[in-house]
């Protein structure tokens, strides 16, 4: 590799990019972000908006301004707004896919971050968020009450997640290549004192991969049953599944697919709850001395990024109270927090890579300009100062998504009930034949949404749920082309099989 | 003489150019490209635009050659529902809708709403006989929709295989023609696709 050639060639592109690049490296995203988070669990949005917004100045925004900005919108209920914010994530997002397809298995080419570190990187989100940025966007089109919008979010969800996969597997193999040429065969679990235990546990190692969650794709069953596309209903409810095994309401959801329409009367709603609950882990950096067999340059500190869970992860409420007289048990289908812990596992390799290509160019041309003596040897001490300053690990992630999703589901009669999660009570209008209602706990904050009237399509996929055709004042009227069949009287109140 | 060549060349030259003018103006930046929609595509060994038509093509002809479609005069038929019993997102809709248009293009079969569009339909015959606004002599009426003869349903499902660097998907996709009134299956037919990828070949 090049690279190792001529150590002192690379002392004025480092001390170069270091200048330039200067706030991103300095930038403490973990401290900008505690503190906006801090603000919403105090039910302070306006103020995590404004300061959101302080630490952002300079007008050409990345990727991680909009994600956190729509999140926050998302939670002032400003769903179209919030929905703004996330198209132009995407957007961002699209671009990252365009070029990833080109240079998929390249992921060692961005001559920045070899030399520098991964704060330098342009930020392109981990693959869990961007998955989470089509089903958040879904989210917010149903609570504005466009579900075709939502349609839309959730087929991309799964293209995504196609592409993602596509990139991953070309890039897995790029990297074994370049670990072995370079000799490189330390693991995150050789790093002596890094907290191991996060990304080595049970939960983090039986997920099958970082970036699918059962819920997007439980979410992409509903939404899909919704419109009537049962076909395209059942892989979404199987793959959860396959995702979130043993979990009964995700397979309900697919165990009573056929039958739920013919059970649910013309003026019932199939309503799913989704309980949102903390705030997705930090990262900070933390320098660990790693043995550099490239060049045979000794131990080097590399900084490395370590998760830090929301205190409040594993706090989930267990139910959701109707109207004071049902109990509803909630499952926890995704946990964010598990998630991104997978996600960091399956990124370690190539952190490990990059740091100690990285650690190995600094070391090389600080000891040749210091060998060099006289102005060159100041150029050295200066750069060594820069190496310090410097090397801390990519604290950059998603913050305020919520660290677990849990999920309850329900047929109701249409129209106002009292939802009671916790201590927290919201009357809620459910119309339409599905709705979703979203809540979202964080701090000591309960954030309700109000679902937008929901679609009525399925009302035709039954004979036997067959509304007779009205007048516009509501009466019905004489002549109706299909007589509704007269049911067994069922329970007001009846909870669905899936 | 040599005056009226150059008048004929002149004219040639006019109508040569005039006629490139009659072309469409075409803009482009060099990256986009349109291809041919019948390609063969193995991109990935999911389900693709190749395996829908060649789907939509083998079970159409093989309709349209059942005798149950020749016993009455251009029979009533619905399109229910293809069960989508792989982890696979396909639209198995978008299936039918191309068998259906393959079928319907015979002149063959007539075709009754099915039941994704029958809120349209419901929706329509409101409007003309519920809101006031249309001729009672020329609204259609209510209660005149014709059930339909025969019904065309099916399923898709899928093997999904990997060792090593091999994935091997196998699909298949079954259909067939039930009569709606005596609920006996007057056709049916399978079509299979095996597809196999090796990540070493990329």
């Amino acid at each position: 590799m090049p690279l190792f050639t001529r150590p002192t060639s690379l002392a004025l592109p480092i001390l170069l990019t270091i200048t330039l690049s200067g706030c991103s490296v300095m930038r403490s995203y973990d401290n900008e972000l505690k503190q906006t988070v801090d603000l919403v669990g105090q039910g302070q949005i306006d103020q995590a908006l404004t300061q959101h917004e302080a630490n952002n100045t300079g007008g050409d925004f990345d990727l991680l301004y909009y994600l956190e900005k729509g999140e926050l919108l998302r939670l002032k209920s400003q769903y179209k707004d919030s929905a703004g914010a996330w198209l132009l994530a995407d957007q961002k997002v699209n671009e990252w896919e365009n070029e990833a397809k080109v240079r998929a298995g390249a992921i060692l080419e961005n001559v920045g971050a070899v030399l520098l570190n991964d704060k330098t990187r342009r930020y392109d989100g981990h693959d869990y968020e961007k998955v989470m940025l089509s089903t958040r966007l879904a989210l917010d089109h149903l609570s504005a009450g466009d579900w075709n919008a939502a349609r839309t979010e959730i087929k991309k969800t799964h293209e995504r997640e196609a592409i993602i996969a596509e990139i991953n597997a070309k890039d897995t193999e790029a990297l074994e290549k370049e670990s072995k040429e370079k000799g490189i065969t330390t693991t995150f679990k050789d790093l002596n004192g890094y907290p191991v235990e996060t990304l080595n546990s049970a939960e983090v190692t039986t997920l099958k991969n970082g970036y699918q969650s059962a819920f997007s794709h439980y979410l992409a069953g509903f939404v899909y049953e919704a419109l009537n596309e049962q076909g395209l209903a059942s892989p979404g409810y199987r793959q959860a599944i396959e995702l979130q095994p043993n979990i009964k309401i995700l397979e309900d959801g697919l165990a009573t697919l056929e039958s739920r329409p013919s059970l649910r009367k013309p003026n019932e709603t199939d309503v799913l709850f989704v309980v949102e609950s903390g705030a997705a882990p930090a990262l900070s950096s933390v320098t660990i001395p790693v043995p550099v067999i490239v060049s045979n340059l000794g131990v080097i500190p590399i900084s490395f990024p370590v998760l830090h869970s929301d205190p409040s992860h594993t706090l989930q409420p267990s139910t959701v109270g109707i109207d004071g007289k049902d109990t509803l048990p909630l499952a926890g289908v995704t946990s964010l927090d598990t998630m991104s812990k997978r996600a960091l596992r399956d990124d370690m390799p190539g952190i490990i890579v990059r740091g100690v290509l990285r650690a190995a160019a600094k070391a090389m041309s600080q000891k040749a300009l210091m060998d060099q003596g006289g102005g060159a040897a100041i150029a050295g001490i200066a750069l060594n100062i820069a190496n310090v300053i410097t090397e801390s690990a990519d604290e950059r992630t998603w913050r305020t998504l919520p660290a677990t999703i849990s999920i309850a589901r329900m047929t109701l009669p249409s129209g106002k009930h009292d939802i009671a999660i916790g201590s927290s009570k919201q009357s809620i209008d459910i119309q339409g034949s599905h709705a979703i209602v979203v809540t979202r706990l964080l701090g000591n904050q309960v954030y309700w949404s109000q679902p937008a009237f929901g679609p009525q399509m399925p009302v035709y996929t039954a004979p036997s749920a067959i509304e007779p055709a009205k007048n516009i004042d509501g009466s019905a009227i004489k002549k109706s082309p299909a007589k509704p069949k007269k049911k067994k009287a069922k329970k007001p109140v009846q909870q669905a099989q899936g | 003489m040599y005056k009226s060549n150059n008048a004929l060349k002149a004219t040639v030259i006019a109508l040569l150019l005039s006629g490139c003018a009659t072309q469409s103006p075409t803009i482009s930046s060099g990256n986009v490209e349109y291809g041919d929609s019948k390609a063969v595509e193995t991109l990935t060994n999911e389900f693709g635009s190749t395996d829908l038509q060649s789907i939509a093509e083998s079970m159409a002809s093989s309709l349209l050659q059942s005798p149950a479609l020749f016993e009455k005069k251009r029979p009533l038929v619905t399109v229910a529902e293809v069960k989508n019993k792989t982890s696979e997102y396909i639209d198995t809709k978008s299936i039918t809708d191309s068998i259906r248009t393959k079928i319907v293009k015979s002149g063959m079969v007539r075709f009754a709403v099915d039941t994704s569009a029958m809120q349209t339909q419901v929706d329509e015959l409101t409007r003309q006989n519920q809101t006031g606004l249309y001729k009672k002599s020329k609204s259609k009426k209510m209660g005149n929709m014709e059930g339909a003869d025969f019904r065309i349903e099916g399923t898709i499902t899928s093997i999904v295989k990997r060792a090593g660097d091999v994935k091997d998907v196998y699909y298949k996709f079954s259909l067939q023609l039930v009569d709606n009134e005596s609920g006996t299956m007057e056709w049916a037919d399978e079509k299979e696709i095996r597809k196999t990828s090796n990540k070493s070949m990329f």
